[in-house]
C-alpha cells in the first residue's frame, strides 16, 4: 500500500509536481517518500524516513532539477519505515530508479539470483529487485525498454510500478493487481489523444494530478505505459493498446479541508449532502419504488465480501437480506479469498470504498472464478472493483480523504438499504423504508447540529478501555463504533453484540471502562439490550445510551446520546453518527493526528 | 485597480429572524428553494469574483458544510468571526486573507450580478480608495440613508427619522486595503464596530465614490419577510431548476404528480415529491427533498428542504423551515394578523404561520394567523394553535 507518482513535460516545476502529488497521495502511507529526477546530469534521488514534511527538509536548499521524474509515498511492508527502506530505489550504478506499489513475491529467489552476480542490496524491500534486474539487462546491451518490460517478466506478485533510467526521456510503468492511471495534460477541455504532445501525469490515483488535468486514462492488470512527450500503452506482447480516455468529475479544490480542523470532522459534516446524493434520483416515495438502475434478479441468497469499516457494513447488509427472508452472510475478504466457501447461485456483493481493495478484489475473482454474479458497491467509478465486476452500485459519496471512514460507511449502509429495496423487499417494506431512507439527511443534520457527543468524550477521555453493544442492525454499528476509535485515537476499544457480553468479555467491565449501549425502539431486542445494560450498570461502568428515547435505556445510563426516532435500519446510521462524534472527540482531545493515524492507510492495495 | 476578490459578511444570526435561526445563521435561511447566501455568491461569481472569503461565525458549519471549498470553481476561504461584534470587526477578521483591493457584502441580502459589476467599475476608474452602492427606496427609515455631490458620497445617516432621503446605502463596497486600519482607527458603539460607522468617518475626511445600482435587493428582517423575499426571487426567475414554461420551475430529480396543478410562480427542488391533486402556488417554493401527499393546498408559502406536508393539508402564507412535519388535513388558513415578536407587536402581516425547524404538527391541527412555533415543537393532534409556541414546546388538547 503505497501512492506513486510521475510526469512527465512539467519542466522547471517538475519537482514541485512530484512533490505536490505525493502530498494528495499521503491518505496511502506516510511512513517514507521520495523522488528520483533525470536531468542533464543524470539521476538523482532524494528520500527520507518520515511523512512528507521530512523530504521536504531534506529537498530544501538542495539542487535537484529535471525534466521528468517519479515519487513515492510509502506504507512499509517489507523493511522498516528507514530512509534505506524507502523508494525510489536505484540499482548498483544509481542509473536506474524504480518506485513500486504491492508486493514481489519471488523477490527472495531474485536478490539471490542477483547478488550472485555481484549485485550489492542497499534495503531490506522487495522493489529493489526491480532497479537491479533492469540494470543487469542494461549492462547486458538491452535497450531501456526491452530491458524494463524484461524485469517486469520476471517478477510475480502484485504491482504498479514506474521506472526512469539515466539518459533516458522516458518513463516506463506496468500494472498488475495494483492501482494505476494515466493523466494526460494539454490545452482546453477536450481530452487529448494518444500520442499528442504535453504534459503526462502517472500515478496511484487521480487526486495526485487532478489540479493539471481532469482527462485520465486507467490501465488494466498486464499493460506497460511509456511516457514521453506523448503516451504509449502496450500489453504484455508488446502490442499497442488503445484506451479510452475519460473526464474526472471530482474537483482537486472539493479536497480541501474547507474551514475544518481535520478532514474527518469535514467529512462526518458532509453526510447530510452525501446521503442526499445516494438518494438522490433513486427513490420515489409516493409511488413506493426504489431504482437502482441495475438489471439483477432477485438473488436466491446473498454473500457479501469486505475488509474493515465495510465489513460492517457487510454485517449490516447481510441483516437487511435476512430480514426480508434472502439467506445472507457476511465474509472477511482475506478469508473468503483462500478459504472460499460454496456459492451456490449466490449473489456475491463487493463492498470496498476505494474500490481497489486488494484483499476485497482477491476475495471477488476466486467468487468469479466459480462462476458467481458478482456486484460492486463502491465510491469510486472506474476503479478496479467497478471494472470488473458483474454490476456496480455506486454510493456517491464524494472523495473522502481522512483515512477513518465516516461518510462513506453512511453511503454503503444507504446504498444496501437502496439495493434490497430494489431487489428483494416486500412492498409493505418497502412503504415503511422509504420515507425512513429519505429522512436520513434531515436526521443526520439534526444530530450534527445538537450531538452532545463532545461532551461526552471530554468526560470519558481518560478511559481504561471502551467497550460498545448493540443488537440486530446495532451490532454491526457497536463495531464500527470500537474501531472508529481504535483507529483515530489508539485506546482499547472492543464492539460486542450486546447478548454475547456476558459470555466473556463482562470480566474486562470496571468502573474505569464506560460502555457504549445503542438500543433503538422498544421491540425484543431494544428490551434485551435495556438488560445488558442493566448488567454493566451492576459492575458500576459508566453506560453512555445511543437512544430515540423509545425504550428505558436512558433509565440506566449516565449519559444519554439522542438520535431521532425512526425505522430502525435507518437508525443504525443514525447512531453511527454520535459514536463517530465520540471517536472524533476523544481522538481530539487526545492530540492524536486524525486524518493520518499511525500503521494506517486509506486504500488497503496489499493483501 | 480591479477587484476579484470578495469578503462576504455571513457570520451574524440574524435575531430578529428567531426561530428560523436556531440551527443555522441568516444567510442560510431560503430565498425559495436555495440560501439566501447562494443567491449572494451566484452574484458575485457572475460578476467575475475570482477568490471568495467568507466570514463565519454563528452556525459556521452550516456554512462550510452547503458550500466547501470553492463555489462554481471559484475558491472560497473561510474565516472566523468568533464573537459578532458588528460588521466592522466582521470584516476586520479577514483581514489576513485579502491582499489589494476588496469587494464587500452582506451574505443575507440578495444583490444584483451587475449590481456588484458597477460598483467593481467604479471602484476600478474613480480613485477614491473606498465606493459604495447606493440604490432609490421610498421610505429610507430602517437603512443608511445617504446624498450624493458629484458621484461621491456627502453624507451617511443611519436610519434616519424622517422620509425626506431618496437613496440609501446598498451594502455593497470596494474597498482598497487601507480600509482595514480605518475600521481599528474607528471608536466602538456599545463594544461594537459597525462598517457603516467607518464609512461615516471616510465621508467626513475623504472622498467615498458612490454609485447608483437598481434591480433586485430584497432582505429579510422578520421571519414573514421571507415569503415576500420567496416572491421577489421567484418573480426575476432566480431559480436554479429547469423551467417548465411561465414561471414553473422542477429540478430534474423532482417527481410532481402530473395531476399536480402548479399555478405560477412555483419552484419545486431536486428530490422533491408532490402527489397527485395537489394545488402548489402562486409564489410557492417547494425545497430540497420536501414531500408533499395528495390533494394538499399551498399558496404563497416556503417550504424548506426535507419537509413533509400530509395528504390534504392546506397552508397560506406559510413558512416552514427545515424537516418540518405537517400532518395530513392540517389547516393554516392564512391572512392578515398581529404578530407579536419578543416584546413588539407588527399588527396586520400577512403571515400564516412560522413552523421552525423539526415541528411537528400532528394531523387536523389548525394554526391561527400569525402563529409562530418554536424549534422542535409538537403540535398535537386536532389542536388549535394560537400565538407563540416555545423551542421543544408540546401542545395537547
Amino acid at each position: 500500500m503505497c501512492g506513486i507518482i510521475g510526469c512527465v513535460g512539467r519542466g522547471e516545476e517538475t519537482l514541485d509536481t512530484l512533490v505536490e502529488g505525493l502530498s494528495n497521495l499521503e491518505y496511502r502511507g506516510y511512513d517514507s517518500a521520495g523522488v528520483a529526477l533525470v536531468g542533464e546530469d543524470g539521476l538523482s534521488v532524494s528520500k527520507a524516513e518520515g511523512d512528507l514534511s521530512a523530504l521536504r527538509e531534506r529537498l530544501d536548499g538542495r539542487e535537484m532539477a529535471g525534466r521528468l521524474g517519479i515519487g513515492h509515498t510509502r506504507w512499509s511492508t517489507h523493511g522498516p519505515p528507514t530512509d534505506a527502506n524507502a523508494h525510489p530505489h536505484t540499482g548498483c550504478a544509481g542509473e536506474v530508479a524504480v518506485v513500486h506499489n504491492g508486493i514481489i513475491e519471488n523477490y527472495q529467489s531474485l536478490r539471490e539470483s542477483l547478488e550472485s552476480r555481484g549485485h550489492e542490496f542497499a534495503s531490506d524491500t522487495d522493489t529493489e529487485v526491480v532497479p537491479h534486474l533492469v540494470e543487469d539487462a542494461i549492462a547486458g546491451g538491452e535497450p531501456p525498454e526491452s530491458a524494463f518490460r524484461g524485469a517486469i517478466d520476471r517478477i510475480e506478485g502484485s504491482y504498479a510500478i514506474a521506472a526512469v533510467v539515466a539518459g533516458s526521456e522516458r518513463i516506463f510503468a506496468a500494472r498488475n493487481d495494483s492501482p494505476l492511471v494515466v493523466g494526460l495534460g494539454g490545452d482546453g477541455d477536450t481530452p487529448p489523444q494518444d500520442g499528442t504532445a504535453g504534459p503526462v501525469f502517472l500515478a496511484s490515483d487521480v487526486p495526485a494530478f487532478r489540479e493539471h488535468t481532469p482527462h485520465v486514462l486507467y490501465l488494466d492488470d498486464g499493460e506497460f505505459a511509456t511516457l514521453d512527450g506523448g503516451l504509449a500503452v502496450t500489453d504484455t506482447a508488446g502490442r499497442a493498446v488503445n484506451r479510452g480516455v475519460e473526464t474526472v468529475e471530482w474537483d482537486a479544490e472539493q479536497t480541501g479541508k474547507s474551514g475544518y480542523d481535520h478532514f474527518m470532522l469535514k467529512e462526518i459534516h458532509e453526510q447530510p449532502w452525501a446521503l442526499r446524493q445516494c438518494l438522490s434520483g433513486r427513490v420515489d416515495e409516493l409511488r413506493g419504488a426504489a431504482d437502482i438502475d441495475l438489471n439483477l434478479a432477485p438473488p436466491p441468497g446473498v454473500q457479501f465480501v469486505a475488509a474493515g469499516t465495510s465489513y460492517h457494513a457487510s454485517l449490516y447488509g447481510a441483516e437487511l437480506f435476512r430480514r426480508a427472508g434472502v439467506p445472507a452472510q457476511a465474509f472477511l475478504a482475506s478469508e473468503y479469498a483462500t478459504s472460499t466457501p460454496p456459492i451456490r447461485g449466490d449473489l456475491v456483493v463487493g463492498v470496498t470504498q476505494s474500490g481497489e481493495t486488494a484483499d476485497t478484489l482477491s476475495a471477488l475473482r476466486a467468487a468469479d472464478r466459480r462462476g458467481a454474479e458478482t456486484l460492486a458497491v463502491t465510491n469510486t467509478v472506474s476503479s478496479t472493483a467497478d471494472r470488473e465486476c458483474d454490476h456496480t452500485l455506486l454510493i456517491r459519496s464524494g472523495p473522502e480523504i481522512g483515512v477513518a471512514a465516516t461518510k462513506t460507511f453512511a453511503g454503503q449502509l444507504t446504498a444496501l438499504n437502496l439495493l434490497s429495496l430494489a431487489t428483494v423487499e416486500s412492498q409493505q417494506d418497502r412503504r415503511a423504508l422509504l420515507p425512513a431512507l429519505r429522512d436520513l439527511p434531515g436526521d443526520v443534520q439534526r444530530i450534527l447540529d445538537d450531538s452532545r457527543a463532545e461532551h461526552v468524550a471530554d468526560t470519558y477521555q481518560d478511559a481504561g478501555a471502551y467497550f460498545f453493544i448493540g443488537r440486530g442492525f446495532q451490532f454491526p454499528v457497536a463495531l464500527e463504533g470500537a474501531l472508529k476509535l481504535k483507529e483515530i485515537s489508539y485506546e482499547h476499544a472492543e464492539g460486542f453484540a450486546a447478548g454475547e457480553l456476558k459470555h466473556g468479555p463482562l470480566a474486562l467491565v470496571t468502573g474505569d471502562t464506560p460502555v457504549f449501549a445503542i438500543a433503538l425502539g422498544d421491540d425484543e431486542r431494544a428490551q434485551k439490550t435495556v438488560g445488558n445494560i442493566k448488567e454493566v450498570e451492576a459492575r458500576n461502568a459508566p453506560v453512555i445510551a445511543v437512544t430515540d428515547g423509545q425504550n428505558d435505556a436512558h433509565l440506566y445510563a449516565d449519559h444519554v446520546l439522542e438520535v431521532p426516532e425512526t425505522d430502525p435500519r435507518t437508525g443504525a446510521l443514525l447512531a453511527n453518527v454520535q459514536l463517530q462524534l465520540v471517536a472524533y472527540h476523544i481522538a481530539n482531545d487526545l492530540g492524536r493526528p486524525i486524518d493520518k493515524p499511525r500503521n494506517l492507510a486509506k486504500s488497503v492495495t496489499v493483501e | 485597480m480591479s477587484v476579484t476578490t470578495a469578503v462576504v459578511l455571513a457570520a451574524g444570526e440574524g435575531t430578529r429572524l428567531r426561530p428560523l435561526t436556531r440551527n443555522r445563521p441568516k444567510p442560510m435561511l431560503p430565498a425559495a428553494t436555495r440560501p439566501i447566501l447562494k443567491h449572494v455568491l451566484d452574484a458575485l461569481v457572475d460578476a467575475g469574483m475570482e477568490r471568495l472569503v467568507l466570514v463565519v461565525g454563528y452556525r459556521r458549519r452550516r456554512v462550510q458544510e452547503y458550500f466547501g471549498p470553492d463555489y462554481r470553481t471559484v475558491p472560497i476561504e473561510y474565516v472566523e468571526q468568533s464573537k459578532q461584534l458588528g460588521s466592522g470587526h466582521a470584516l476586520l477578521q479577514a483581514r489576513e486573507a485579502v491582499s489589494g483591493p476588496a469587494l464587500v457584502v452582506n451574505g443575507d441580502h440578495l444583490v444584483e450580478a451587475s449590481a456588484v459589476s458597477e460598483v467593481a467599475d467604479a471602484f476600478a476608474t474613480n480613485d477614491a480608495g473606498a465606493t459604495v452602492a447606493v440604490i432609490e427606496r421610498e421610505d429610507p427609515r430602517g437603512y443608511g440613508a445617504v446624498t450624493l455631490s458629484n458621484g461621491s458620497l456627502a453624507e451617511i445617516t443611519e436610519k434616519p427619522d424622517t422620509d425626506e432621503y431618496r437613496l440609501i446605502n446598498a451594502g455593497i463596497y470596494a474597498f482598497d486595503e487601507t480600509i482595514f486600519e480605518r475600521i481599528e482607527a474607528t471608536p466602538r458603539t456599545d463594544g461594537e464596530l459597525a462598517l457603516t460607522d467607518t464609512i461615516a468617518r471616510l465621508v467626513k475626511r475623504r472622498r467615498v465614490g458612490a454609485v447608483r445600482v437598481s434591480g433586485l435587493w430584497v432582505d429579510a428582517t422578520y421571519p414573514w419577510d421571507l415569503l415576500s423575499v420567496t416572491r421577489a426571487v421567484l418573480d426575476q426567475g432566480h431559480v436554479a431548476a429547469p423551467s417548465h414554461g411561465d414561471g414553473v420551475w422542477i429540478a430534474e430529480s423532482a417527481h410532481v404528480d402530473e395531476t399536480a396543478v402548479l399555478r405560477p410562480p412555483v419552484a419545486v427542488a431536486a428530490d422533491a415529491e408532490v402527489g397527485p391533486g395537489t394545488v402548489l402556488g402562486p409564489a410557492v417554493a417547494v425545497g430540497r427533498n420536501v414531500t408533499v401527499g395528495a390533494n394538499a393546498t399551498i399558496e404563497r408559502s416556503l417550504l424548506d428542504g426535507d419537509t413533509r406536508v400530509g395528504h390534504g393539508a392546506t397552508l397560506v402564507d406559510a413558512v416552514c423551515g427545515e424537516s418540518v412535519t405537517v400532518g395530513v388535513d392540517v389547516s393554516v388558513p392564512g391572512g392578515p394578523a398581529d404578530v407579536q415578536v419578543e416584546s413588539q407587536v407588527f399588527a396586520d402581516r400577512r403571515l400564516g404561520a412560522v413552523l421552525a425547524d423539526r415541528v411537528e404538527v400532528g394531523g387536523a391541527a389548525t394554526l391561527v394567523p400569525g402563529a409562530l412555533v418554536g424549534p422542535g415543537a409538537t403540535v398535537g393532534t386536532g389542536v388549535t394553535v394560537d400565538g407563540h409556541i416555545p423551542e421543544d414546546g408540546r401542545v395537547v388538547r
